[in-house]
């Protein structure tokens, strides 16, 4: 697979407001990413994680390094990283179709009659068609998490990110939009970088999942969870939880260890 | 349909609302009834409201009191208009470039902290004793209040909707469009009322400045004759008004922003 997206040598400092304490959260870091891949950054709370993803979405600036999109070197955000949040991000004075037709507001490569398609084409994909006419802050958290995936989708990026965008709801919402979300993944085919603390959500989602370190974050483990285990098993339920249980122990191990670093630094 | 008269943060009936109100005035206009008419106060100074309603009507027959009232409504949305012309893109800067904000901040904290019956002479120095000295007084006492108003309705629009914006690929001037204004408008309407409110208190003062028209102005020429029910008849006058524009203004922002009441 070509690479799709490049980070090359990327860090990142933040420094206190009087400008005397540095706090280093990304250390000189490069990976890539290939075009559909799903890459699930996993990691300590705090490590920086966050911090990379948006930077790759141009949302944060990086001290150092570049990123590379398709060979093309980006800076500050646009509509070619679309980015889902964990807070509810639909707005409120928009009902559900109004909010995922907005995804295509500032398209300039379809028509009219074609934005009223895509609209209509993502908001029955997550399954809000009979919620149209609702304002978003009348549905749940769930529902309004899938009217931002469906917006973000409707304006065309050619990379999702996500920052922990189920981390807010109970976990039988959680397991639903999962589903969903594999479901689309399945269809769209759209590279996608996921950021979340849950293991178990990374081994079902991810086509690889890459494990930072405690702050500054560096990557401590990549696993290609494709390799391990087929994305169909995943889908249809028939995976093997041996390999399954076998995989969440390994990366939890990891993780813990990485959290045992955290708590001496502090 | 049951429910508590004094049920914990919980909402009461419509009707019921209403009704509370009005009692609240009824109670009011009771309790004023029985201290005039006790002789506790002389009627020079607390006539009875039904004296009070009477020189009401007499304002309306014999003095005009029409043509005062449009006089004074005009002013003060003339100046609210044109505070609100220029506060509202000041004050939308003044939240989104911060070197704006830095510049004009300190100098709005400072004016808005001037009592505004003290720039009264000033005003009338620089604009004379026409109808921009008026305007000035209300403008004055409403503009540097409102530009912070709405430089922090607008700063409080979530930082995701901004974001989400711009991975939309929306433009800074589009997310200004289409996402910070309509973010902000309902808290900005609700800010555009309160300053409303204001702009009659200063009323008062710009009126009896040199005027001779406006309803300050029949109260303060009324006030040299004793005529205390007239007096209170205009006061009340401007209560009824405010209490109008503000229920106008409640409707509007209901129909306006339907998803924020259920």
């Amino acid at each position: 697979m070509q690479n799709f997206i490049e980070i090359s040598d990327v860090s990142k400092t933040y420094w206190s407001e009087d400008g005397k304490t540095e706090t280093k959260v990304v250390l000189p870091l490069s990976m890539t990413i290939a075009e559909g891949e799903m890459v699930m950054f996993l990691g300590p709370s705090g490590c920086g994680k966050t911090t990379l993803m948006r930077i790759i979405g141009g949302l944060e600036t990086q001290d150092h390094g570049e990123i590379h999109l398709q060979g093309e070197r980006l800076a500050g955000p646009d509509r070619r990283r679309g980015m889902v949040f964990q807070s509810y991000s639909s707005f409120p004075w928009l009902s559900v179709r109004d909010n995922i037709k907005f995804g295509t507001r500032y398209r300039k490569d379809i028509s009219a009659q074609e934005k009223e398609e895509v609209t209509d084409h993502y908001m029955n994909m997550v399954g809000l068609t009979r919620y149209a006419d609702f304002y978003t802050n009348r549905i749940s958290g769930g529902m309004r998490q899938r009217v931002a995936i469906a917006r973000t989708l409707a304006s065309s990026p050619k990379v999702l990110l996500m920052d922990e965008p189920f981390g807010a709801l109970d976990a039988q919402t959680r397991e639903y939009l999962q589903l969903q979300l594999m479901d689309i993944n399945a269809r769209e085919k759209k590279t996608t970088v996921f950021v979340t603390h849950d293991v178990e959500e990374a081994i079902l989602l991810a086509s690889r999942i890459v494990i930072f370190s405690s702050r500054p974050a560096r990557i401590v483990k990549e696993i290609r969870v494709d390799d391990l285990i087929p994305p169909e098993s995943r889908r249809d339920g028939s995976l093997d939880m041996e390999t399954f249980m076998a995989l969440r122990a390994d990366i939890l191990k990891i993780i813990r260890a990485e959290y045992a670093h955290t708590l001496e630094d502090t | 349909m049951s429910f508590s008269i004094l049920a914990f943060r919980k909402k009461l009936p419509r009707k019921v609302e209403i009704g509370l109100g009005i009692t609240g005035f009824l109670l009011f206009l009771l309790t004023w009834q029985l201290i005039a008419v006790s002789g506790a106060i002389r009627p020079e100074f607390l006539p009875t409201p039904v004296s009070v309603a009477e020189a009401f009507v007499r304002l309306f027959t014999e003095r005009d009191f029409a043509s005062d009232i449009v006089i004074s409504v005009r002013r003060v949305w003339l100046a609210f208009l044109l505070s609100v012309a220029v506060a509202v893109p000041l004050g939308l800067l003044m939240s989104t470039y911060r070197a704006v904000g830095a510049l004009l901040e300190p100098f709005v904290d400072f004016v808005r902290y001037l009592p505004v019956p003290a720039l009264v002479p000033l005003l009338v120095i620089w604009f004379g004793v026409g109808e921009a000295s008026k305007l000035a007084v209300l403008w004055m006492g409403t503009f540097f209040q409102l530009i912070l108003l709405i430089a922090d309705d607008t700063k409080r629009v979530p930082v995701e909707f901004i974001e989400s914006g711009h991975t939309l690929g929306a433009s800074n001037g589009q997310i200004m469009r289409d996402i910070i204004i309509p973010a902000a408008l309902p808290n900005m309407v609700d800010n555009l009322r309160i300053t409303l409110g204001w702009c009659w208190t200063y009323l008062i003062i710009a009126e009896i400045v040199a005027a001779n028209s406006g309803i300050g102005h029949m109260i303060w020429s009324l006030r040299r004759f004793v005529k205390t029910p007239e007096v209170m008849a205009g006061i009340i006058a401007i209560g009824i008004i405010g209490l109008l524009t503000d229920q106008a203004f409640r409707y509007a922002h209901a129909r306006w922003f339907k998803y924020l009441h259920r």
